[in-house]
């Protein structure tokens, strides 16, 4: 497998832009999950990479060798080595399993089949499903039997489009597993375009964050939903609590008491950042920094409750608290609300951020 | 965003060749016509201006759109209704039905107009030119409407039952108005074959600018003023090509979501069952029941005498069968070869270029057969000598003539395929035509053959042009029907009739069958 890497690459379809300046690499073995909404540019990214389509600028290289340039260079899909897994999987309805897994193989090993089963054995098919029609395979199984087609070739790239939409959540984790282990065992270089925040968190070696055709953040799932780029970032990859405060030296004073942060070199009027599971509700008595707060309502999630609050000192700031099932306090209980671990602080627009 | 960036892929040296080829086939079809053209103004701008002024033309110009503006509405109604009830209720002995009703299409309109001359006197004239035309082309809206139905998300319906409708409000504001590009095709093919419809008018003895040309072609030899008689089916063909493209607008029904992975529900029809038989025994009645009855009636109702020379005829039949079949296939496999590029420019490249290339095989109806026919054996004598006289030119003829349907045929089978599996095929090293043939091609078979059974179909029925190119020591069932049908022995032409209601049932048969198989389609009527 080999390193992806666009630089500058923009897309416009008439006078609607639809990716700009897109700036990736994605190193040697590694899988990079590109996140964005729908309507972000993901699919045009990725049929970019794959060639179906040209960049008006910017270049594309595969392992070092340009495949995709703005001056007219075009490598032909079907000659870039590129694996490529379809929303839904997209399996010849017309082929058995095994002759939809040998498509890519050249004549010679297509017909001697070791190959073939190598790549159902890598997603965790057995021989037994090698003769079955796609129609006879469940959500799961079409999806694995995708990957399988995709790596049998052993591309320089993979790229999944959307590989688990439409599973229900059980399935969803299984067929995870199934690709995470595939791809690994593969060592495969691979792009997985998702809409889905839990997924490419828990995927992407590294994460990357496409909003209107741009991307907004690349980082490892741990920056990337800690220390977001800015609020948009933050509330897309999960819920957030937005208290307005004033920071000085990595210490940010704000609704919720006396707050640590990493931004050490950001003062003045801030928004501060804080992940509703930092939020502990602790009892009232005793405890000495607590800042008490009412229990206005619940959202049940099964093992964890998001617990909605009112501080009793500034009623305005809606404040939710991420708890376990065990320790969820009734409403109308008063509360206090300790934060634990550093928040993330956003100089206030107009402010000066200099310390 | 997908739609968008699928249309506009990146285009390589595939598709500039694609381009090529399309176009080359607009040219192929348009030949006839600008030779005609050619031939008109061949002889002075005075023989136009004549035919164009004679007193007749008028009223030939009313027989010839009264003849669509009749029979189009009632092939909607036949065509909608019959389609709705096989597929969608639980109507006995359906597969049946869905056979009885196709077969009209491919009995050959000449055998048919005889059958009605010989009914009755009442019905020559436009009583039986539009009855004509209704009963046996409602099978072309019939079959595109109902795979269009089949295609329909089921959950659309759900939902409107949902929103309160009852069954027959879901079929007139959510059903009927997604049948829309289907149903305004099926209505296009039909009205611009009625235009230039003539075989079958000759037995009726309605006049039409077809009957008109005929006769300056049979009496005077007059080639450019059957040229200059052209120019109205060219004008009303181009007018129609339009009225449809204006009523369709912008009716692309594309499913939104992949909605329900399940076909739909079939309704009950309980009291109404023996009705809606009745009806659908009646239609069949008409369009198979009176051709093969009055081909028994021949059979059985002559003179020993006519049977004697009849019999004498028989070692004709099967040197005219042999013949009628192999122009069929070759003819139906030269339609598939130039409809494909044509038919996949349109399916998967959107844009001005491939519209105009897809209307332009449709002009191929803005001419009466025996006028391309007659424009064809022109442009042989005078441009490619090796081809007049030869079997390869009738070949192409016919082939040019029906192409439509092949393109029709093969648009709706691509228009299901997905385009994910292409893009799959090339994400795994396949070139674009080892894509085509490794995927797409083995997918659109049962397109592949419904554009040949169609095509072979109407081959049966032509015979203008065997007229004017079959080379002169082949003869054709039809050709020899058409020798035997002026003597008063009517039976000696039965003999050449069974054998085309033969064919043509079997071609039903083939139609059937094959477009049994054919799924649920997604992506119907593109632009």
């Amino acid at each position: 497998m080999a390193e992806l890497r666009c630089t500058a690459v923009a897309k416009s379809y008439g006078a609607r832009a639809v990716l700009q300046e897109v700036d990736l690499v994605v190193p040697e073995g590694t899988l990079t999950a590109i996140l964005g909404a729908s309507g972000s540019g993901k699919t045009t990214l990725l049929r970019l990479i794959i060639g179906f389509i040209a960049p008006d600028r910017g270049t594309i290289a595969i392992d070092g060798s340009v495949v995709s340039a703005a001056d007219g260079l075009h490598v032909a899909p079907d000659k870039r080595a590129v694996g490529y897994v379809a929303q839904e999987g997209a399996l010849f309805p017309h082929l058995t399993v095994a002759e939809n897994v040998a498509f890519g193989l050249p004549r010679g090993e297509r017909r001697s089949g070791a190959r073939t089963s190598e790549a159902l054995e890598l997603v965790g098919l057995g021989s037994d499903y090698a003769a079955r029609r796609p129609q006879e395979l469940s959500g799961g199984e079409q999806r694995r039997v995708g990957l399988a087609r995709a790596l049998a070739p052993k591309p320089r790239v993979v790229l999944l489009d959307e590989p688990f939409s439409g599973l229900d959540a059980h399935l969803r984790a299984e067929t995870r597993a199934a690709v995470t282990a595939a791809l690994a065992a593969e060592g495969a270089t691979a792009v997985l375009v998702t809409h889905d925040q839990a997924e490419a968190l828990s995927m992407g070696r590294e994460v990357a964050v496409l909003r209107s055709g741009r991307l907004a953040q690349t980082a490892t799932p741990t920056v990337l939903y800690r220390a977001p780029v800015d609020l948009d970032v933050a509330r897309f990859v999960g819920d957030a609590v937005v208290v307005r405060g004033t920071a000085r030296s990595g210490v940010v004073e704000c609704a919720l008491g006396r707050l640590s942060t990493a931004s050490v070199d950001v003062a003045g009027t801030v928004e501060v950042m804080i992940r509703p599971e930092q939020i502990q509700l602790v009892p009232t008595t005793g405890a000495g920094d607590a800042v008490p707060a009412d229990v206005i309502g619940h959202e049940y999630y099964g093992p964890d409750v998001v617990v909605q609050l009112r501080l009793r000192d500034d009623a305005r700031v809606p404040v939710s608290a991420r708890t376990f099932d065990v320790a969820t306090p009734d409403a109308g209980a008063v509360v206090g609300v300790v934060v634990s671990g550093p928040v993330a602080v956003y100089p206030l627009q107009g402010s000066s951020s200099a310390a | 965003m997908v739609s968008v960036a699928r249309s506009r892929r990146h285009r390589d040296g595939a598709t500039t060749g694609l381009f090529a080829i399309g176009a080359l086939v607009a040219i192929l079809v348009l030949l006839p016509i600008a030779i005609t053209v050619f031939q008109a103004l061949q002889g002075g701008t005075s023989a136009i201006s004549d035919a164009l002024r004679a007193s007749s033309s008028r009223r030939l110009l009313l027989n010839t759109v009264l003849v669509p503006l009749v029979a189009t509405p009632i092939c909607a109604v036949i065509g909608v209704g019959g389609a709705w009830f096989v597929e969608r209720t639980r109507l006995p002995a359906r597969r049946l039905w869905a056979l009885l009703l196709v077969a009209p299409l491919t009995v050959p309109l000449f055998v048919t107009s005889y059958a009605w001359a010989t009914l009755g006197v009442s019905l020559q004239g436009f009583v039986g030119a539009a009855g004509i035309i209704a009963f046996s082309y409602y099978p072309i809206v019939f079959l595109l409407v109902a795979v269009s139905l089949r295609g329909l998300d089921p959950a659309l319906e759900d939902s409107a039952r949902s929103l309160g409708l009852n069954p027959r409000q879901v079929f007139f504001r959510v059903i009927l108005p997604q049948l829309r590009p289907a149903l305004l095709g099926g209505l296009l093919l039909v009205a611009l074959d009625a235009l230039v419809e003539f075989d079958a008018f000759v037995a009726l003895r309605f006049q039409t600018f077809s009957l008109d040309i005929y006769a300056q072609y049979r009496l005077g030899f007059s080639t450019s003023g059957a040229a200059a008689l052209s120019f109205f089916s060219i004008v009303l063909c181009v007018v129609f090509l339009f009225g449809e493209a204006w009523l369709r607008g912008d009716a692309n029904y594309t499913r939104v979501s992949h909605g329900a992975r399940r076909s739909a529900v079939r309704y009950e029809l309980g009291k109404w069952t023996l009705p809606v038989v009745a009806c659908l025994a009646g239609v069949v009645a008409i369009g198979v029941g009176i051709p093969v009855g009055m081909l028994i009636r021949w059979f059985t109702e002559s003179s020993s005498a006519a049977l004697s020379t009849a019999s004498g005829n028989l070692q004709y039949l099967w040197p005219a069968s042999r013949t009628t079949i192999l122009l069929g296939l070759a003819s139906a496999l030269v339609a598939l070869v130039m409809a494909l590029p044509v038919a996949v420019l349109a399916v998967r490249y959107g844009g001005r270029f491939s519209k105009l290339v897809e209307r332009s095989t449709y002009l191929s109806f803005a001419l009466p057969d025996l006028v391309a026919a007659i424009a064809l054996s022109y442009g042989a004598v005078h441009y490619a000598r090796f081809l007049y006289g030869s079997f390869a030119l009738i070949v192409f003829a016919e082939a040019i003539l029906f192409i439509p349907f092949a393109v029709v045929a093969m648009r709706a089978t691509l228009g299901q395929i997905e385009p994910a599996l292409e893009d799959s095929a090339r994400a795994l090293g396949a070139a674009p035509l080892a894509a085509f043939r490794r995927v797409t091609l083995p997918l659109a078979r049962p397109g592949a053959v419904a554009a040949i059974v169609l095509v072979f179909a109407f081959s049966l029925g032509d015979l203008a042009t065997a007229q004017v190119l079959l080379p002169l020591n082949l003869y054709t069932l039809g050709s020899e029907f058409q020798a035997n049908s002026g003597t008063v022995a009517f039976a000696s032409a039965a003999p050449f009739a069974a054998v085309l209601i033969v064919l043509s049932m079997a071609a039903a048969w083939v139609l059937m069958s094959s477009f049994g198989t054919v799924r649920a389609f997604t992506d119907d009527e593109r632009g």
